[in-house]
């Protein structure tokens, strides 16, 4: 992970700051939607044709990253009538605030879709403070 | 704010992640949702489809007049009432898309299955869109 994770930091997604000695990754950004409730930040990602043990969830500091690599598998050799659909690797981050209990971090895989449930730590939880 | 997120912050990001294969593919195949796969084999065409977040019950499929349509609706998750939403790309609600059938099938035989969001319709050949060979006497 870690020398593919520099270019990735470095890429930001593009091949602008890639030097030419460097293998060619390149990757797909899956689509996402993230909200926030008071116990926790919640991060969805479409992931479709992913298998659940192929996807790599990263808490590193203050960066989340997941990547995962699709492979197509189809049987025999077909020809090939309509192509939209590749082989791919899949990658996106998020620079997180702090206040949140890395450790707590939990995630599930379902219909395609990942879900990654970052808890506030307590300090960060919003709290009704009752006027005496 | 507690998040920030890896947009593109200048024009160059922008511009290079608009021009680089991967969006570019990207972009078409999210203008005509969802994306299609169709490969043949000697007896049958087996069509994929990417379906993230769909349900089966709410999922289609139709044959006819040598179309097939892959129609339905992605069902928004529950989300507490309370929540702040901070990034929403998950906006693909209903969905329609038709290919034109690559040969006869075996209407009575089509079968699908729905896995990991994506979707598999096997389409067997009916005999007459079948390879045959012929055997001289």
């Amino acid at each position: 992970m870690g020398k593919n994770h520099q270019v990735a930091l470095t890429r930001k997604g593009s091949t602008a700051l890639m030097r030419p000695t460097e293998p060619a990754e390149s990757f797909v950004t899956p689509i996402a939607d993230v909200y926030e409730t008071s116990e926790a930040f919640i991060v969805k990602l479409d992931l479709p044709g992913a298998a659940k043990d192929s996807i790599n969830i990263n808490v590193e500091e203050n960066r989340l990253s997941v990547k995962c690599a699709v492979q197509l598998v189809r049987e025999g050799t077909p020809k090939l009538l309509f192509g939209e659909i590749r082989s791919k690797t899949y990658y996106r981050e998020f620079v997180l605030g702090e206040g949140i209990d890395h450790y707590k971090t939990g995630a599930s895989f379902d219909t395609g879709v990942l879900t990654i449930t970052l808890p506030k730590s307590e300090s960060m939880k919003a709290r009704e403070i009752p006027i005496k | 704010m507690l998040v920030r997120f890896n947009f593109p912050n200048t024009i160059d990001d922008l511009v290079e992640n608009f021009l680089s294969r991967e969006n570019l593919d990207y972009r078409m195949t999210s203008s005509a949702f969802p994306a299609f796969d169709i490969a043949e084999y000697e007896n049958e065409s087996v069509v994929m489809a990417e379906l993230p977040g769909i349900k089966k019950e709410d999922l289609k499929i139709t044959v006819e007049n040598g179309w097939l349509t892959v129609s339905g609706e992605r069902k928004p998750y529950e989300i507490p009432q309370n929540a702040r939403v901070l990034l929403n790309e998950m906006r693909v609600r209903e969905f329609n898309r038709s290919l034109e059938l690559p040969h006869e099938v075996e209407a009575n035989n089509i079968s699908a299955e729905l896995e990991n969001g994506i979707l598999r319709i096997h389409l067997p050949k009916s005999q007459t869109a079948r390879p045959r060979t012929i055997e001289i006497k």
